[in-house]
């Protein structure tokens, strides 16, 4: 006969339920998500740009026929790597592509060192002087890989041309802010 | 035993074989994948009519269309879990401090948002960008292991644009503050050397055209329905295929009332012929992810109302779980 269990054992079960219970749901609480509180205070805060003065803007706007320039030999010099690379391996191509960017970024450089800079703007100057330094390097890498066939050279090329890139993005930020619209 | 008989009897067994071999690939076919919906960042009050034109604001009009001035537009990506594979469709963009996209809000980063889904970095396999314009293929270098999915037709078109003699066409900013409309426009120089990284390493495929990169995950073109190379992905799930769309599908209810959105280098008709590839293939509009919807988040958006708020404000969405895949939602 199967007998009913008697009240000390239902009661030791149950404690040992709400027990286990408890534990699954501090369990699960202490393994959630993180919750927006938490996160909004590890998250940058938004700052507004500030006007810029009329010698800002003069500045701005001078540099600007630079910076038209410069996005798109930038552009055009990660194309050309890519296109080496998804294409057919011709380094000829390659150097075709890169020499007219290395030429620009050459005399690039120059152009924005004869700026007359506002005090205010010197940082960003030299961000922006250093941004094109970096994309003349990066060019000169690649047209040595054309020459001896070392992809490290792509490699540094690549790097450079990010943190080139990165230093052209500080620069607008000052200079021209919300130049890259949603898309 | 006749010999007919025998026909017969190995008839239905290789019949058999083959219907299971069939059930077992279409199983392998239909592997139902998890998804969510992140929202990157928030563009704030943007005019209704520059997103899409026949939603202009009317001052006056009680015409429904025509009667909201601004809309605030998250910039969605999708997680996609099939089997092993982690697969985000597009990226976002990143926020630093050289660039803060004023007028924009909520941003939080792709992968302190994946840690909230319960993902690392390191576990995204592949990377389908639907275009690949800045806010939507940024932070890519993020990932380190992913294999990134490009369309052969997005890069070519890039190349067109620069080396095209019109300025205003050949352009990536035309205008001192501003950039416009033109096919560069959109294409950064960090957002391409972090494509060129990816292809540098090994990590990219270049796709033309259609492509299956995992069962029953499919990517599709959509060339000119936002920008030259724009790809859709089909992803099979529990609530049926989805399909996404990033801005070829930048509006659900441009998919639902036949309206085009965010007009960049877009072929109207293609932005049509993409919304019926959506309807063809999941059988409707309500399974069509959209990456810039106003009325996502919430009910009037049913497929991604099961949303919560995660990261600086930022909201998710869990839209379908795999069998046996645990809920991510708080």
């Amino acid at each position: 006969m199967i007998g009913v269990p008697g009240f000390r054992p239902v009661l030791l079960i149950s404690t040992l339920v709400v027990v286990a219970a408890a534990a699954a749901a501090i369990w699960q609480y202490e393994l959630r998500p993180t919750t927006t509180q938490q996160a909004v205070a590890a998250t940058p805060q938004r700052a507004e740009p500030r006007a810029l003065s009329p010698e800002e803007e003069s500045y701005a706007a001078a540099l600007w026929e630079i910076q038209r320039q410069v996005t798109v030999s930038a552009v055009a010099m990660s194309y050309a790597g890519i296109a080496y690379e998804i294409d057919n391996h011709d380094v000829h191509v390659l150097e075709q592509k890169i020499e007219p960017v290395a030429k620009f970024f050459v005399e690039a450089e120059p152009r924005v060192r004869s700026l007359t800079v506002p005090p205010s703007l010197s940082k960003v100057h030299d961000e922006y002087l250093e941004a094109v330094v970096l994309y003349r390097k990066a060019s000169d890498e690649m047209l040595a890989f054309t020459k001896d066939g070392e992809r490290q050279h792509l490699v540094d090329a690549q790097g450079m041309g990010v943190a080139a890139s990165e230093d052209l993005l500080r620069a607008g930020e000052v200079l021209w802010p919300g130049q890259y619209k949603p898309h | 035993m006749r010999l007919g008989m025998k026909v017969r009897l190995f008839a239905s067994v290789v019949a058999a074989s083959a219907a299971i071999s069939v059930m077992s690939g279409t199983a392998a076919m239909a592997q139902n994948c998890s998804v969510w919906l992140v929202e990157s960042s928030r563009f704030m009050k943007v005019p209704f009519g520059a997103f899409m034109p026949d939603r202009a604001f009317v001052p006056g009009s009680t015409n429904p269309n025509n009667n909201i001035p601004t809309v605030d537009l998250p910039a969605n990506y999708g997680v996609i879990k099939c089997g092993t594979d982690v697969i985000l469709y597009d990226t976002g963009w990143k926020q630093q401090d050289y660039l803060k996209m004023t007028g924009s809000d909520h941003w939080a980063s792709g992968p302190d948002q994946l840690k909230v889904l319960g993902f690392s970095p390191g576990d995204v396999t592949k990377i389908v960008i639907g275009h690949g314009h800045w806010d939507h293929a940024g932070q890519i270098m993020d990932y380190p292991n992913a294999v990134l999915y490009v369309q052969k037709q997005e890069l070519a078109a890039i190349e067109w644009a620069l080396s095209y003699p019109e300025k205003h066409i050949r352009a990536i900013n035309s205008d001192p503050g501003g950039c416009n409309r033109t096919p560069a426009c959109g294409y950064m120089p960090l957002t391409m050397q972090e494509i060129y990284g990816k292809v540098l390493n090994g990590k990219a495929v270049v796709v033309d055209g259609k492509m299956e990169i995992a069962p029953g995950v499919i990517i599709h073109p959509a060339f000119r329905a936002h920008t030259a190379g724009s790809q859709l992905l089909e992803v099979p799930t529990s609530v049926g295929k989805l399909m996404f769309g990033s801005d070829a599908y930048s509006s659900y209810e441009g998919i639902r009332d036949w309206m085009v959105a965010n007009i960049q280098q877009t072929d109207s008709v293609q932005q049509f012929l993409a919304y019926e590839q959506c309807y063809k293939v999941t059988g409707g509009y309500e399974n069509c992810v959209s990456a810039h919807e106003p009325l996502a988040y919430t009910d009037k958006y049913p497929l991604t109302k099961n949303s919560w708020v995660a990261l600086n404000g930022g909201r998710m969405a869990e839209i379908a779980l795999a069998p046996g895949e645990k809920s991510r939602k708080p």
